[in-house]
């Protein structure tokens, strides 16, 4: 159980509503580590009363193989997913991997005809430095973001 | 998740700012440091898809679950389906889950949300308004009240478990995870979003107003 932090709880300002939140909170505590009722005042005993009644539990309950089920459930999950999905992804990767190779390739092939004029539209160093390192960064940053978020498999 | 019902958020009156307490606050670190070891260990299991680790996930909360949304809803039947559906959004979402607060507290913010979101759509006032004024019920509470006649009295025992079932469902959540899961007020406060004092005064008036049915039950018998 975690100790009460009433550091966080502010007070009544009026006493006499403060003083019956402490009558409240006494019997709770009373009732809770069941002491002998002897030594109560009738308040106290009232809210002990209330108290025994809030600590039961209701009559209606989960049914006892709940978590086992739903376990169930989570666990057929990924296996009803439709059977395409995975080819999908793979079509996905190779078309990807296609496109790339290809860009490269047309850079490799024709990049020395129009880099150069690329390269004059370019802010002159150091500030490209800067602006390479701040993209790197910011790069750096979204793969580690995408990173996190992704469902631990 | 979403917003809460502003009906909730509304200030506390009468209350003050709290005063400092630092043995206390070690006390908590230390307690808070051992609940998050144990709950980084089930949390990665989880996410490991380790066998068996989702179901003990599961078994440890669905009591605290069933216990918010149960109160919250009153139905057995919705209450079933909306446990479900929280530890499927539990499952869905546990790779966002940051430690920021025990997992107990993040997993029963989902409950309380799931729930309340069914008693919006269902259009169901989460409180009364107005609510009683818990200085007039302080005066006008005596001291009459012979306990020994009402614990042997079965129909007090009743009387009072249908004051409690008639206060309306946030302030029966309240009392539940206050009394029932021994649940802090600052635990509270992180399952339901709303502020420790606004959850004090609830539970004081709620309290007042069930030993108010309680000294009108035993007027009435005597």
């Amino acid at each position: 159980m975690i100790p009460h932090d009433e550091a966080h709880i502010p007070t009544f300002d009026d006493a006499a509503l403060e003083r019956e939140w402490q009558a409240q909170e006494s019997a709770m505590r009373r009732e809770r580590l069941q002491l002998d009722p002897a030594g109560d005042d009738a308040r106290s005993r009232r809210y002990r009363l209330i108290a025994r009644s809030l600590r039961q539990p209701p009559a209606e309950s989960l049914p006892a193989d709940f978590a086992q089920q739903l376990a169930r459930r989570v666990g057929a999950a990924p296996k009803a997913t439709p059977a395409g999905t995975s080819f999908e992804s793979r079509l996905t990767l190779v078309l990807a991997s296609t496109l790339v190779i290809a860009a490269v390739a047309v850079v490799a092939i024709y990049g020395q005809a129009w880099l150069p004029s690329f390269a004059e539209l370019l802010p002159k160093p150091p500030a490209t430095r800067w602006l390479l390192a701040l993209a790197g960064c910011i790069g750096g940053s979204w793969l580690l973001g995408f990173w996190q978020q992704r469902p631990h498999s | 998740m979403g917003p809460l019902n502003p009906q909730i958020r509304a200030a506390p009156d009468r209350l003050q700012p709290p005063a400092c307490n630092r043995s206390g606050d070690a006390r908590i670190h230390d307690s808070m440091d051992d609940i998050r070891q144990a709950d980084r260990t089930l949390v990665d299991a989880v996410l490991a898809n380790r066998p068996g680790a989702f179901e003990r996930l599961v078994r440890e909360y669905q009591g605290l679950c069933w216990h918010i949304i149960q109160r919250m809803v009153r139905h057995p039947e919705d209450a079933r389906e909306l446990c479900q559906d929280t530890f499927l959004r539990v499952h869905q979402c546990l790779h966002q889950y940051r430690y920021e607060s025990a997992l107990k507290s993040w997993i029963g913010r989902i409950a309380f949300t799931i729930a309340l979101r069914h008693l919006q759509h269902k259009r169901i006032a989460l409180v009364e308004p107005g609510g009683d004024d818990g200085e007039s019920l302080v005066d006008s509470i005596g001291d009459g009240f012979d306990l020994e006649a009402a614990c042997a009295d079965e129909e007090t025992a009743r009387h009072l478990h249908e004051a409690i079932e008639a206060l309306p469902p946030l302030q029966r959540t309240l009392l539940t995870l206050y009394y029932l899961e021994e649940t802090s007020i600052p635990e509270i406060a992180r399952i339901t979003g709303m502020a420790a004092g606004t959850i004090k005064s609830h539970l004081f008036r709620s309290r007042l107003r069930l030993r108010d049915a309680l000294e009108t039950r035993t007027g009435v018998a005597a």
